[in-house]
């Protein structure tokens, strides 16, 4: 899962000065045929880096966000409920997978990006990096962040790579249980007994700002994205998925009687558009700082699951074996 | 046919695959290749549901669903072995557990699905594939890691002298042993064990592993009585965390 | 020891607190990369789902399974090593690669003929699909056999060359191993039905509002 307010580098035009125009003309015309670029095409160094950082960032947001909903994979009430869970953080799991092969095909290798992310170099989505306090958590993350994501996700899938298309297709296929799965979990509690429905409403209350937070900065406050935009990297500006998030999902969080802790949450008649509270942006740039309430337990598990796990790759490695790029 | 003696089977079954899995799942996440947590997912994700499936046949039967059954219970009401409920420990241990276990575990399907109580037959025949894939995935780790660096197949070799006593528990004889054997609803422990045996030595054999001396080591017995380790306990206090808040509610 | 609201990280027994920074890394932590074939059902032709690292083929094949096949219904998988794949340049999606493309003169040639298996690419985007086996000495015969054999069916943009012993496929008498896939359902979307309890909930709503 993962949402916009990806960090795309700030774009340095003079690098593509260095560029060939012949190729870069033939480039650009390609996609503007809607045909995807593949991994042994011609391409820009800037399309290259900013496709890389993109796909690093969403697969690091989906090893991490395995881990708030794998919070409750041992707690899960009830048969349904605990295979269910097992199967979407397992699923998280699996994107990163497809994730990181799809930006293998870029030429930067899995335990590149990994080391990275361990490091603290490469980010990932910031709602991670909150606590799912009680099974509720879980739920709402299942069902609005999954959301989230999948609105995202559907727009990138149009996007001009290749690999990254394919990756999504079986993606957005999968979310599709994810959403369902949630929204199931979050209407048995919402219709269930008081104290769910307490626990339910409280756990949307924590939420709703990491919500807002999950689709990035508003457009005028995010670095020029034109050129990503042309090359189809970049979909859907910020506030347009936060908008069609927010269409989508604000009336049936109201049909359940649940409320949205912002009390300027409303659909402006005139402009067609949601009016909201401004979330704290600061606290956002706080948090993919490193300074969030889980930011250090979230990259302390990966690399102790990594570090662990060294041994059984230590053991089957071929000392004579070459790194190949996978191959779409 | 004697109704106990095939509900003491089904929750002997029932109670393994449920407590493994749950086990296993929580490698989710932590795992030590992408790849690998996803396969390991899908298999105790396997091992729940044939729990669940078995709960459904006790059901029939007259016990409680199967959601209470595995919820509500407390560790001396639970028939799984003390293998399975042993803490996960590194990822040589859980490896080597899901091993021994597995390999346990497809030879009863293979011998459930002869049974002469049908719907246990027809359940076993029906899940007998997904342990295919289990025992494949075990077997061939173990292969692998076994016969790889000194590093490895020490860790290895560790887990299997540490398993070898709990996994010989897993064929502690039921009370009613003699009869689920003379009327066909199940080989038996003894059956099941030397099967087991053959099996697992036919791995360990193409490794640089050993399997410790099966005479001087002692079973690991009672967890078919109701009898745990202090392990189980909390795995089930924990399982139930959120399912007791409100037993009666809909999760 | 870090105490955390996942009792699965407390059980990891991490020290509280910033960790010491991490040691580097050995040369190459990862492994080989197989690409992977897929089977929807009986007949259907095998087609491309995607890579997984893995040490040999066998564990290849383990991983595949579970990483491609654990929903869709599934009749049988190939796995082939990614460095044993010979990869044809990319053409337009209107183009067809083999007539675009100048097909060299074979660098090693085998003493005996043996069998290819030849994956087509038929739209940018898409996923490479198999198009066939042929017999040949070196990957350019094969190639050329290949163009000979199936190349003159519409836009190909992509050619995929593999020995076929490069190439391990699952065995006839495994496929029960998929034999349950399409009954997981709660894994699938269509499990999750609530509209009912959302309806129901309105209506209490309704006959108890003021
Ligand atoms: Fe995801
Ligand atoms: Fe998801
Ligand atoms: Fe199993």
């Amino acid at each position: 899962m993962y949402g916009g307010g990806n960090v795309f580098e700030a774009t340095k035009f003079d690098t593509l000065q260095n560029e060939d125009p012949a190729k870069l003309a033939e480039f650009e015309a390609r996609i503007a045929r809607g045909e995807k670029i593949e991994p042994t095409d011609w391409m820009p160094e800037l399309y290259r880096k900013q496709l890389i950082r993109m796909i690093e960032q969403h697969a690091h947001s989906e090893i991490i966000g395995a881990l708030p909903e794998g919070t409750w994979i041992t707690r899960a009430p009830g048969f349904r409920r605990k295979m269910a869970q097992m199967a979407k953080v397992q699923d998280e799991v699996g994107h990163a997978q497809l994730l990181y092969s799809a930006a293998e095909t870029l030429g930067k290798s899995r335990e590149q990006m990994l080391t990275d992310l361990i490091n603290g170099k490469s980010k990932y989505s910031n709602v991670f990096n909150y606590p799912a306090f009680t099974w509720a958590d879980s739920n709402i993350i299942s069902w609005l962040i999954d959301a989230g994501a999948i609105v995202n996700q559907l727009a990138n899938a149009k996007g001009s790579y290749g690999p990254y298309c394919r990756a999504l297709d079986r993606i957005c296929a999968e979310e599709a249980f994810h959403l369902k799965y949630g929204h199931d979990a979050v209407v048995h509690m919402a219709t269930g007994s008081p104290k769910q429905r307490e626990m339910i409403q409280a756990a949307l209350n924590r939420w709703w700002t990491p919500i807002m937070h999950f689709f990035g900065p508003p457009d005028k406050m995010s670095t020029h994205t034109e050129i990503l935009m042309r090359w189809k990297v970049k979909m859907a500006s910020n506030d347009d998925m936060r908008q069609q998030f927010l269409d989508m999902y604000v009336p049936k969080i109201w049909e359940l009687g649940l409320t949205v802790p912002d009390p300027n949450l409303k659909k402006n008649p005139e402009t067609g558009k949601w009016d909201y509270t401004e979330p704290d942006w600061e606290e956002f740039k706080r948090v993919i700082n490193g300074d969030g309430p889980c930011n250090a337990e979230r990259l302390a598990v990966r690399r102790t699951a990594e570090e662990r796990g060294a041994w059984v790759r230590r053991a089957l490695l071929h000392p004579k074996a070459k790194y190949v790029k996978p191959l779409a | 046919m004697n109704e106990q003696a095939i509900k003491d089977l089904l929750y002997k079954l029932a109670d393994d695959q449920l407590i493994l899995g749950h086990r296993n799942s929580e490698w989710t996440g932590f795992g030590p290749i992408l790849e690998e947590d996803i396969a390991f997912s899908s298999m105790a994700q396997d091992k729940i549901g044939h729990s669940l499936a078995f709960y459904t046949l006790l059901q029939e039967f007259g016990e409680a669903d199967p959601d209470t059954v595995a919820f509500t219970r407390n560790a001396n009401q639970f028939h799984s072995s003390q293998l399975v409920e042993l803490p996960n420990g590194e990822y040589d241990f859980s490896l080597i557990r899901h091993f021994l276990y597995d390999n346990a575990e497809f030879i009863r399907f293979e011998m459930l699905a002869q049974s002469s109580y049908e719907p246990i037959a027809k359940v076993a025949t029906k899940l007998k594939g997904e342990v295919k894939y289990h025992v494949l995935h075990a077997n061939t780790w173990i292969k692998n890691l076994g016969s790889s660096t000194e590093e490895a197949i020490l860790r290895l070799q560790s887990s299997l002298n540490e398993a070898l006593p709990y996994a010989l528990g897993m064929f502690e004889k039921s009370k009613y042993e003699q009869e689920l054997i003379d009327t066909g609803v199940y080989a038996g422990e003894e059956a099941v064990k030397a099967e087991w045996l053959k099996r697992i030595q036919a791995v360990i054999e193409k490794t640089e592993l050993k399997l410790p001396d099966l005479e001087s080591t002692a079973p690991k017995y009672g967890g078919r009585y109701g009898d745990h380790t202090e392990h189980l306990q909390p795995l089930l206090d924990e399982m139930a965390e959120v399912f007791k808040i409100d037993p009666t509610a809909e999760w | 020891m870090l105490k955390s609201l996942d009792p699965r990280v407390t059980r990891l027994n991490l020290p509280e607190g910033a960790l010491p920074p991490a040691e580097p890394k050995p040369v190459l932590d990862q492994f080989e990369t197989y690409e992977t074939f897929h089977q929807k059902k009986e007949g259907a032709a095998y087609t491309y789902v995607g890579p997984v690292h893995a040490p040999n083929e066998e564990v290849a094949f383990l991983f595949s399974k579970e990483q491609y096949s654990r929903r869709a219904a599934c009749s049988g998988m190939w796995v082939a090593r990614t460095s044993h794949i010979m990869v044809t340049p990319y053409v337009g999606d209107d183009e067809n690669v083999y007539d675009v493309i100048r097909l060299e003169e074979p660098t090693e040639r085998s003493e005996q003929p043996e069998p290819y298996e030849i994956f087509h690419l038929k739209k940018r985007g898409k996923a490479h699909t198999h198009a066939g086996r042929v017999v040949a000495t070196s990957y350019q015969e094969a190639l050329q056999e290949a163009k000979r054999q199936f190349g003159d069916k519409g836009p190909i943009v992509n050619v995929w060359v593999v020995k076929s012993k490069h190439v391990l496929q699952s065995a006839e008498e495994d496929k029960d191993m998929w034999l349950t896939v399409p009954e997981k359902k709660y894994r699938e979307a269509t499990a999750y039905k609530v509209m009912d309890k959302i309806t129901k909930y309105k209506e209490e709503q309704k006959s108890t509002a003021p």
